[in-house]
């Protein structure tokens, strides 16, 4: 079986989740859009932080968030929520904002605290807008669909030697076969690829996309030098010393496997969507806070971790991230059968069973494709039943001015 | 054979990853990628997930795992010995070494 039962959306794209967003369009609107949001039942509400004192690029950054937020398949429909309909920065503006979020076909409104003449009166406009958003989008059905409408972004982390040696592989091979069906993947972590890049650089059949990911690796390369630190302080982070990993090299190796084997179409900057399907490196700071949020903008549906946990406390330790994908839901996975005993509440899938009977990658993979595809059609991940939301970072590396 | 198991991810690696828990002295069982086992003595206890010396290393020679490289030698390496930060050391991202060695 190679399919599941998704929300068809009329720009073609396919969703797995049909949430009600509210996206906060500048920081003075913050309180508006949350005390909104938390009317509504189920409504998840995107806020930044602060825009001001920041430069272009950094904003532009903010702003791919919040349109490729609002653009994603998951989302049934958007409130966009600001101070006034000009003024402000350009990027956020939110007509404009609302408009091109309104050519996914979805529906899109628009809450603007000057018009409704004050913050009291905004909220209450707010709440009803967004009622009537809600069941607007509660008209949507799940049809059945190929998995190749997926698009997949994938992570590893807390890695210890099981990640290399089992976790990440048998992850690759999922991804691979969403590939081969016409899907979208995306991997990332530009630190953790130091020591790797040559064998990631050979799977660009573009020379140009090849020149930006291997541009992508030296610069983070020259930042850590230029650090003046032993990068081993740095990455590999504690807990994967802790677990037996020694090198950033070793770390990278065991790492870029989860990517899989196919063709590379091209490097992506952080929360940039791609215009065709295929596997793309995102060039992005590894830290899940900010990643996943990234992979959402980009359009993803579903997050895997894929973690090594070696490292974490031995009774009931917790995952690192609840719901950092935002509209995405996290599907953890581990490759390593002892972090699945001590972590079987909060983690999806055991890829380490293969450490105790030998199973190879490959035949593992069929079980994890099937936990996807469940996933994708409506079963809750464990960690999406918590009614808790980590806070998020933009990944920016502006100056704060 | 009684043991404890490492995996070598590829034959021309010279370190294999312990998937159980290993004292000093254990016999330990090195699965290679053909599927032979070879048979080599703890030095060091080592526990699940670390890495194990399967061949002499030189001081300055290069770690070899996934048939890559991930580190060099900081110290001279006997079979059996555990392999980790305080004998070998990554190359990449030194920001604290004046001069960066070429691969």
């Amino acid at each position: 079986m190679n399919e599941i039962h998704g929300f068809v959306r009329s720009d073609g794209s396919v969703g797995i989740r049909n949430h009600i967003l509210v996206i906060s369009a500048t920081r003075t609107v913050n309180v508006l859009a949350a005390l909104v949001a938390r009317n509504i039942r189920g409504a998840k509400c995107f806020i930044a932080g602060d825009e001001d004192g920041r430069c272009k690029q950094d904003r532009e950054t903010i702003a791919r968030v919040m349109f490729g937020l609002g653009k994603n398949s998951n989302v049934g429909a958007v409130l966009v929520v600001s101070n006034k309909i000009d003024g402000g920065y350009p990027e956020f503006n939110p007509n404009y904002m609302a408009e091109e979020i309104a050519k996914s076909g979805k529906p899109v409104d628009v809450l603007i605290l000057e018009k409704e003449g004050g913050f009291y009166n905004a909220l209450g406009e707010g709440i009803k807008k967004a009622r009537r958003l809600s069941v607007k989008s509660s008209h949507a059905r799940r049809e059945l669909v190929d998995f190749g409408s997926l698009v997949l972004g994938v992570k590893c982390g807390m890695s210890d030697a099981t990640s290399g040696i089992i976790g990440n592989p048998t992850l690759g091979f999922v991804v691979d076969r969403l590939i081969e069906r016409g899907g979208t993947a995306f991997f990332s972590e530009t630190t953790e690829v130091i020591g790797a890049e040559h064998i990631v650089a050979q799977r660009f059949p573009s020379d140009v996309e090849r020149e930006r990911f291997l541009s992508a690796v030296t610069m983070v390369d020259e930042e850590a030098k230029r650090t003046g630190e032993d990068i081993r302080t740095i990455n590999p982070i504690p807990a994967n010393i802790e677990a037996g990993l020694s090198t950033l090299e070793e770390k990278s190796l065991g790492a870029i496997s989860k990517s899989g084997s196919k063709p590379i179409s091209g490097v992506l900057k952080y929360a940039e969507r791609p215009k065709n399907p295929g596997l793309y490196f995102v060039d992005s700071w590894m830290s899940s806070t900010s990643l996943f949020l990234g992979y959402a903008a980009s359009g993803a549906n579903l997050i895997i971790f894929q973690m090594g946990g070696q490292g974490l406390p031995p009774q009931e330790p917790i995952v690192p991230s609840i719901s950092t994908g935002f509209v995405a839901p996290i599907l953890y996975v581990t490759g390593n059968p002892r972090t699945y005993e001590k972590a079987s509440s909060e983690i999806d899938f055991n890829s380490g069973r293969g450490i105790v009977s030998g199973e190879k990658p490959e035949d593992i993979a069929e079980d994890l494709f099937e936990t996807i595809l469940e996933t994708s059609s409506g079963t809750l991940t464990k960690a999406e039943t918590l009614d808790y939301q980590d806070p998020v970072e933009v990944y920016l590396t502006g100056p704060c001015l | 054979m009684e043991g404890r198991k490492a995996i070598l991810l590829h034959e021309k690696d010279n370190v294999a990853n312990l998937i159980e828990d290993a004292e000093t002295g254990d016999t330990i069982l090195i699965i290679k990628p053909s599927g032979e086992i070879g048979i080599i003595q703890a030095l060091d206890s080592i526990p699940f997930g670390f890495k194990i010396a399967v061949r002499e290393i030189k001081k300055g020679e290069w770690l070899l795992k996934y048939g890559q490289t991930i580190g060099l030698a900081s110290k001279a390496i006997s079979i059996g010995d555990m392999v980790h930060v305080h004998n070998i050391e990554g190359i990449r991202g030194r920001g604290d070494r004046q001069e960066e060695k070429n691969e």
